[in-house]
């Protein structure tokens, strides 16, 4: 019976196959999201109140702020502040990881201090960032930055201490030189390490900017949050809440997912 | 430049490994003395763990803790090492890993590159990544890429171990062909007696703890010959009759 599942699982590999895998998926996604859909409007339904609103409520709240432009210039210059926090944190902290990584000396000098950001919360960084340099941008998108070097300096230093020796005297023997060491031997192997950085930073790097935001910004997603806390506007909040998660997995499924994809097409 | 004047030098007075752990302090090499002549094809043998390897990357720069000397004559510069296991990039094609050790990737290297890896059998492969192929193909590949350069000295450490017979077989006759094409100075360590006496010229066996040179021989063998299995164990017979 086993043998017999083997042959047929054997013969299923092919283009169609994985073509309906797809589909399957997306439409589980579909149903599930549907579902979870219904079950907000039946809560919604049964509870009447004001600071729960359905979602028919919601969804001409969100048609209305985009209509007025709003929601796009929120959504706009939080997203402009998340990509250049994030950009800036992904190059120090990979910068930092790969020093740290192939410099045993320096790790153990180190290692200390970046548990000591590792462990600081991000309110404080936020908090002292705007104490140190006021309620300004450089101080918001500084923040932002100190938050998450230390997580991708972590993830990347992991990768940097697994770099291959063997490939390393290869392109000593045909003098590759710094350069196209660097480009052709170090990053792809650092590639996996930089993608994981990079998904696990988007992340945490979404939320923190809504903080900085809530505290010391006078517009993005986060400003608008604060505004509407403030008017109790729950369905302003659920609004802006779908917005920012509809654009995170724009980014996710159309940016991120296929340079994964390009990255890993030597694996076999 | 001098016919006569040798390609390289080596003098190592002592190579230590140091204590780890629980071991203690190893000396591998000691008093190893090698000149090796332009064009010769030198092969360094001996029993597994003697320090084989360990000399070959000293020659080659690798390693750099020992006591003695290694040094190059004139236009000796250009080095290509085949190591035991392919080392490719895997992330780049065949193709790519080839042309990554030229200088430039201009038409000419190209071309160049397409010419080395058509000899080695392995054009249809040229826009495979590595792991997609066998064993066998990325060896051809890499020794694609060690000829691709025209280095002055080959360095090879038993670049045909672990292959089945007839890819080994098919891989040493390639090698041959691609050294008879362009003489060039080769080290190669290999503790195979047959594949030994196929390629060398010169046949060196290092021995005792720590390992010297206990025995240096020429093989008088035309190119045909090496090919032949009868005269090949006839020459293991009569090289290795007192080992």
């Amino acid at each position: 019976m086993a043998l017999e599942n083997n042959t047929v699982g054997t013969g299923r590999v092919g283009r169609g196959v994985v073509g309906s895998v797809l589909v399957g998926r997306l439409g589980w996604t579909l149903i599930s999201f549907l579902s979870l859909l219904v079950l907000w409007a039946i809560v919604a339904a049964v509870l009447q109140s004001r600071l729960f609103p359905g979602p028919m409520e919601v969804g001409e709240k969100l048609a209305s702020e985009a209509a007025t432009g709003e929601l796009g210039y929120n959504v706009g210059v939080t997203l402009a502040r998340v990509a250049v926090s994030f950009f800036l944190a992904m190059f120090i902290g990979c910068a930092i990881g790969i020093a740290l990584g192939c410099a045993k000396g320096a790790d153990q000098f180190f290692d200390t201090w970046l548990i000591f950001f590792l462990n600081l919360p991000a309110l404080v960084t936020i908090i002292l960032c705007y104490v140190w340099f006021g309620l300004t941008e450089v101080a918001a998108i500084l923040a932002v930055a100190i938050n998450k070097i230390p997580n991708v300096a972590v993830t990347v230093r992991e990768g940097a201490r697994s770099l291959s020796r063997d490939l390393a005297e290869m392109a000593t023997i045909y003098r590759f030189g710094t350069w196209k060491t660097l480009r052709h031997v170090t990053i792809p192997q650092l590639a996996p390490f930089f993608a994981a950085a990079a998904r696990g930073g988007l992340a945490l790097v979404w939320k923190i900017v809504l903080v900085v935001e809530l505290l010391g910004r006078s517009n993005g997603v986060g400003h608008q949050l604060h505004i509407a806390f403030q008017l109790f506007d729950v369905p302003m909040i659920l609004a802006y809440a779908i917005a920012f998660i509809l654009v995170v997995q724009i980014i996710e499924i159309g940016v991120l997912q296929p340079l994964e994809a390009r990255v890993n097409r030597w694996r076999r | 430049m001098k016919r006569s004047e040798p390609a390289i030098q080596v003098s190592i007075a002592r190579k230590v490994f140091p204590a780890i752990a629980d071991r203690p302090e190893h000396v591998v090499l000691g008093g190893v003395e090698l000149t090796v002549e332009r064009g010769s094809f030198v092969v360094l043998t001996g029993p597994s763990g003697c320090g084989k390897s360990t000399l070959l990357n000293i020659v080659a720069g690798l390693d750099d803790d020992y006591q003695g000397t290694v040094s190059f004559g004139k236009d000796t510069g250009k080095l290509s090492f085949m190591f035991q296991t392919p080392r490719l990039l895997p992330w780049r094609t065949v193709e790519e890993n080839v042309l990554l050790v030229l200088d430039d990737d201009g038409p000419d290297a190209k071309a160049r590159v397409a010419e080395i890896l058509s000899r080695v059998g392995l054009s249809e492969a040229a826009n495979a990544y590595p792991e997609r192929l066998s064993v066998g193909m990325q060896r051809r590949a890499a020794l694609a890429r060690a000829f691709v350069i025209e280095p002055d000295v080959l360095l090879m450490d038993e670049p045909f171990v672990s292959l089945d017979d007839p890819s080994a077989d098919s891989l040493r006759a390639l090698l041959i062909e691609l050294w008879n094409r362009r003489p060039t100075t080769v080290l190669f360590v290999t503790h195979d007696r047959i594949e030994a006496v196929m390629l060398a010229t010169r046949l060196i066996r290092l021995g005792g703890n720590p390992a010297s040179i206990v025995q240096d021989s020429g093989v008088d063998l035309s190119p045909d010959e090496r090919l032949d299995r009868e005269k090949v164990l006839a020459w293991r017979g009569r090289l290795f009759e007192n080992a």
